[in-house]
């Protein structure tokens, strides 16, 4: 039997099951980002901006945010999108959606997260850049 | 012409017996099916019904007469109550022994009673069949208007029928302070919270009869008016209490019920009988016990009975094939399927890695957090309910905001909104922009059963299908197709299109995404996985593993007496599972704006919904 199924398996027939619901677990102790951000898509309609942190632990709903606009300096807009913890994955991978933006568009941003009651998960990136398609 | 010819009967009908019955202005009815059935409310494009819409409802029901049959002759081998001594009254007794597999076989009975409606042609399960999962039953209403049509043909609500298996297991609905978020609840859009009854499953199965696109009952205390009737009270009073269905209803209380819900001639009274206050509390009770019993079934080993092949595997019954196994790795790790599908897992310990598990429970994986999320599905134009703009034969409408409805799921239910339920709980108000297009995360249990002939949900497989719908809106039509929304939803497969619309050289749920219905709160914990084709169809192999009926036969599995479906892709380029139901696709009108009844409602969705 495939090793992860034991475990489920033993942990089942031991009574040792996880919570049923998403659980709360530990914060990590410090949040970094370990890849990204990047942009996977930079379309006209849809942009996706992903980055990947050590898991944050803690609620099980955390929000990606990126802080955008066109100047450098003043990255007024807004985006963000839900994400649901896997607790059993080390790593999380944010991804927030902008939609229509204007095609061959120099954007700059940053991205954050934080948790479901807006809780700062603690690490915002530096200043990156994408031009629309 | 037909339909004309029948309203000329009835109302020769009224004439000859309107000194007898016509009653504080109330339309005779008769209740019988045959008639009811033909006044056809039909207000749909050419193309929208589906050709074979009556023949699968009268198959349905004829399905349904034979589990009731079956739940009949369950109840009369029960065994003799074991009566014990209790105080005088009419307490009921304590069921020493058969209590359990009575209130069980009540629940059944009542499930499949179709008189519990005012045609008395529909039951819970016209829309609730076991061996699709306890979901529709009938695969052309789920390829096209994905909603069933009620007692009135052809009204219809507006989501798909969600199975009714481990329905139970949701806890009351709750927000969560310390999270932030809200857990529990039936229906889509949690709109069953259970605060009454304590259990969101027995208040869900009260939702349906008065449901006025639905059984459609104008009145709950026709529940308690047709149990009085049933062949099955004895069983009910045995349970609940001898005097129980002791109610004096009024003459015309048969003429109320053989009216629906919503008929102009009712005046918006959801009580049109009249009774005495403390008849009106009898009867109330009979409808908490309805729902009561009918969960008691639901959570039975008739129905929710942890018998698939993954539950074999785990006690090491079974052992997965190669694909399900990597389907199953693939479910918890790259597809991160089980952030909210939750199974339970421990935690593969790697080296270094740090053990987060959290607090055991009992039961086998649930496959669900109990939560809700909105997964960004497109409008599906294909809908019954954008089409009742205009009034039936008794003069009720069911949506008179058209393309101009948008389905915000418990966002609506939390504003008490149109086409949902009043929110019990004042605090929850403020909520609800933060859960606008959010629904339920339904357990991935059963979603793939089917009547055993027709051993598979995936069309061009080379097995005879049977066609399921999926979410709340039935858009998605194949688990393959499933998972790879799951998988592309925000790749480059995203366009700024309605559904029908997809640019030339797309191919619909394959290479082109329509936009989402509702935008806001959209959950991106999926929409760009990065699976090959091969680890999509691994997904699909394990889902598949998670159908009960393995280890032991599922009950009622073998009523289905309909035809599978074939196709041949040497003839049909929607012969697969990437492109099932694509034959359906219908281009989605110029969409007016979001009618202010719905996205207008405060708290507003916040952005605004066009």
């Amino acid at each position: 039997m495939n090793k992860a199924l034991l475990a489920l398996s033993i942990m089942i027939l031991s009574g040792s099951l996880l919570a049923q619901e998403s659980p709360i677990t530990p914060r990590a102790e410090r949040v970094q980002i370990s890849e990204g951000p990047e942009v996977p898509l930079a379309g006209g309609y849809l942009t996706v901006i992903r980055w990947t942190v050590n898991n944050p632990g803690g609620l099980p709903v955390h929000y990606g945010i990126v802080h955008y606009g066109t100047d450098p300096k003043n990255l007024g807009q807004t985006a963000k999108n839900s994400i649901r913890l896997n607790p059993y994955h080390s790593s999380t991978v944010f991804r927030v959606n902008l939609y229509d933006l204007p095609s061959k568009t120099t954007y700059y941003y940053t991205v954050e997260s934080i948790d479901s009651i807006g809780k700062s998960d603690g690490v915002t990136s530096e200043v990156n850049t994408f031009t629309t398609q | 012409m037909r339909s004309k010819s029948v309203l000329r009967l009835f109302i020769a009908s009224l004439i000859v017996l309107g000194a007898l019955f016509i009653s504080g202005g109330f339309l005779l009815w008769s209740s019988t099916p045959q008639i009811f059935n033909q006044l056809i409310y039909n207000p749909y494009p050419p193309g929208i019904l589906p050709p074979n819409l009556n023949s699968e409802i009268a198959r349905v029901l004829r399905e349904i007469d034979v589990v009731e049959a079956r739940a009949i002759a369950r109840w009369h081998s029960l065994p003799p109550p074991t009566r014990l001594p209790m105080r005088p009254g009419p307490n009921p007794p304590v069921l020493q022994g058969s209590g359990t597999e009575s209130i069980e076989t009540l629940g059944e009975l009542m499930l499949f009673d179709k008189n519990m409606s005012p045609g008395r042609n529909q039951a819970c399960t016209s829309c609730h069949m076991p061996y699709a999962g306890w979901s529709g039953p009938i695969p052309s209403v789920n390829a096209t208007i994905i909603a069933y049509p009620g007692t009135v043909h052809f009204r219809a609500g507006k989501r798909t029928a969600q199975r009714h298996t481990y329905a139970p297991f949701f806890p009351v609905l709750q927000f969560n302070q310390e999270q932030g978020l809200f857990f529990g609840g039936n229906f889509w859009d949690s709109r069953a919270t259970g605060y009454r009854l304590r259990n969101p499953d027995a208040e869900q199965a009260q939702g349906p009869p008065v449901d006025t696109q639905e059984m459609g009952f104008p009145d709950t205390a026709c529940v308690a008016f047709r149990l009085q009737q049933s062949v099955y009270r004895p069983l009910f009073e045995l349970l609940w209490g001898k005097d129980s269905l002791n109610i004096n209803f009024p003459a015309n209380t048969e003429v109320i019920c053989a009216t629906p819900g919503g008929a102009a001639v009712f005046g918006g009274n959801p009580e049109p009988i009249k009774l005495k206050p403390e008849e009106r509390t009898e009867a109330q009770s009979a409808y908490d016990h309805w729902g009561s019993s009918i969960d008691a079934y639901e959570q039975s080993v008739q129905v929710s009975n942890f018998t698939s092949k993954f539950d074999a595997a785990l006690k090491g019954n079974y052992k997965m094939t190669a694909d399900e196994m990597a389907g199953f790795n693939l479910f918890n790790g790259k597809g991160n399927c089980n952030s909210c599908h939750v199974d339970g897992r421990g935690t593969t310990l790697q080296p270094g890695q740090k053990d987060t598990s959290t607090t055991a429970t009992a039961n086998p994986p649930l496959f669900t957090c109990f939560g809700s999320a909105n997964e960004g599905l497109p409008l599906n134009p294909r809908n019954a309910f954008y089409y009742q703009t205009t009034p039936d034969s008794f003069g009720f409408i069911g949506n008179p905001f058209g393309f101009g409805y948008r389905d915000l799921g418990m966002g609506t239910f939390l504003r008490s909104g149109f086409g949902s339920a009043p929110n019990p709980n004042q605090n929850w108000i403020q909520f609800a922009p933060m859960v606008d297009g959010q629904f339920q995360v339904a357990t991935v249990r059963n979603v793939a059963m089917t009547p055993p002939q027709c051993p598979t949900t995936e069309a061009g497989t080379g097995k005879p299908y049977f066609q399921k719908e999926f979410f709340h809106n039935g858009y998605i039509k194949s688990l393959k197709q499933l998972v790879h929304f799951y998988n592309t939803r925000d790749t480059s497969f995203a366009y700024p299109v309605t559904s029908g619309h997809c640019p030339p050289g797309t191919i619909e749920r394959v290479t082109c995404w329509p936009m989402k219905e509702v935008p806001n709160n959209l959950d991106t914990t999926t929409g760009m996985l990065g699976l090959s084709d091969t680890e999509e169809n691994q997904i699909v192999a394990f889902l598949e593993t998670l159908t009960d009926g393995f280890t032991a036969p599922y009950p009622n599995s073998d009523t289905f007496t309909g035809q599978c479906a074939t196709c041949d892709p040497a003839t049909d380029p929607n012969c697969s599972p990437s492109r099932q139901g694509n034959g359906e696709l219908i281009p989605t009108p110029p969409l007016p704006p979001c009618a202010p009844a719905i996205c207008g409602v405060s708290p507003t969705p916040s952005p605004a919904i066009q």
